[in-house]
């Protein structure tokens, strides 16, 4: 075989070998291995200076496919749950109309997003800087498209909790400030089966609202 | 009659002395021996993850690791070459709560380092080119794409660069047979390649044995 077919046939079988070793590091992970909860607090509020708290009535859908109000069974589940956990943390469920201390939020946040990336034709996206942070999945829209460029969906979808200071109100500018948020994500979050449990998570990292 | 003896043993006596000038033109040094050559070397490996590396980011020994190499053989007792590669490291931690930001984020993280090294490398070899067994010192130096993603639980935070890397080792050649084009390789090589981001303080440190066929040719 002449010298040169032998180094192209190699740097061919080097290219099949390379490409054929991409990974998916996550096709083992389980479902609720893939869920991540993620809790922020106004960490200068001390939570036992709060006695009440009400909740709104049907979950708010957020994105910017457009918004709404849900009230279906995983709503229902989700909204029983967190009266409970709040109950269970020592607080007192009262109607909104009785001045609550605190005020629950609860909304699924649908966001979807068409993304559009340069591509180096030979090393992927290896030039771009990744798609790092905390964006959601790929979607399934991944293409190549004319030129160096590749298109692709990502589509999110999860859980926003937060709570709100009614004790503590700048009634004058109209503000209201949020002491505690909860952010739900990962796989398996649409489904009512996973809900208690994925509420109890989210309230057991926030030991700090205990006030009993 | 005395003479037909004599005739017959000089042709006798002349004739083990051809047989061994025979002897002689086949026992010439094979042209691996006379001539610089070329050598390609496939390699598994085997990767230890040590130092600050192992420490804060990935400690789990990895076998998905291969190489290519090729090498140009000198007469001397030099070898010099290029080699590509494909490195992966990856390890699970159960789930745990992290501060990020001044948030708690609960998670099961999933710590991943990709490489694709590409290296020139040069090899000093401590037998003669015809020896079955030829160990050498072994130092390279090139750069690596370096995939750095970590996953908290399906979310990913990645970092991609291309980065400095070097290494040094010690390895041996195994022929198969005298004067043969195939052979094993055995190598061990510390490798470190340069990164500074997030868990990975200090560079990609490890320790690298590996298993290689060779093919020569000339």
């Amino acid at each position: 075989m002449h010298m040169t077919n032998k180094i192209m046939l190699m740097t061919l079988l080097m290219g099949t070998l390379l490409s054929a070793c991409t990974n998916d590091p996550l096709r083992d992970l389980s479902i609720e291995d893939s869920q991540v909860f993620i809790t922020n607090r106004n960490k200068s509020v001390d939570f036992r200076q709060y006695a009440t708290f009400s909740i709104v009535d049907s979950v708010l859908i957020l994105g910017n496919q457009g918004y709404g109000t849900s009230l279906s069974e995983i709503d229902v589940t989700i909204l029983t749950r967190v009266i409970a956990k709040m109950q269970e943390l020592g607080y007192q469920y009262v109607s909104a109309s009785n001045n609550p201390d605190v005020g629950i939020n609860v909304a699924q946040i649908r966001n979807s997003y068409l993304n559009v990336a340069p591509m180096n034709p030979y090393w992927g996206n290896y030039w771009g800087g990744g798609w790092g942070g905390w964006g959601g999945g790929w979607g399934p829209g991944m293409g190549y498209g004319p030129g160096y460029f590749t298109y692709y969906q990502t589509n999110e979808a999860y859980w926003y909790l937060e709570m709100i200071d009614f004790k503590n109100s700048n009634v004058e500018n109209q503000e209201l400030d949020v002491v505690w948020n909860a952010q739900i994500r990962g796989s398996g979050i649409g489904s009512t089966q996973q809900m208690g449990r994925i509420v109890d998570a989210v309230f057991e990292q926030s030991s700090y609202l205990k006030i009993n | 009659m005395k003479y037909a003896k004599l005739w017959i043993l000089v042709l006798l006596f002349s004739g083990a002395a051809r047989a061994q000038d025979a002897t002689n033109i086949y026992s010439m040094p094979s042209p691996f021996d006379r001539y610089s050559h070329y050598l390609a070397t496939g390699r598994v490996t085997a990767a230890i993850p040590i130092g600050t590396f192992a420490d804060q980011y990935i400690d789990k020994t990895s076998l998905e690791n291969y190489s290519l190499s090729v090498e140009w053989i000198f007469q001397g007792a030099l070898s010099a070459g290029g080699e590509v590669g494909y490195a992966y490291f990856q390890t699970r931690l159960p789930r745990q709560v992290y501060q990020l930001d001044g948030q708690d984020v609960s998670a099961v993280q999933t710590r991943t380092l990709t490489q694709y090294p590409i290296q020139g490398f040069v090899n000093y070899h401590l037998a003669g080119r015809s020896a079955i067994v030829r160990p050498y010192v072994h130092l390279s130096a090139g750069g690596s794409f370096v995939d750095y993603s970590l996953f908290y639980g399906n979310l990913a935070d990645q970092q991609q660069k291309f980065q400095f890397a070097y290494g040094a080792g010690l390895g041996s050649k195994f022929l198969f047979k005298k004067d043969g084009s195939l052979g094993a390789d055995l190598r061990v090589k510390y490798s470190q390649t340069a990164l500074n981001y997030d868990y990975v303080t200090k560079g990609i440190s490890s320790i690298n044995a590996s298993f290689g066929l060779f093919y020569r040719w000339w």
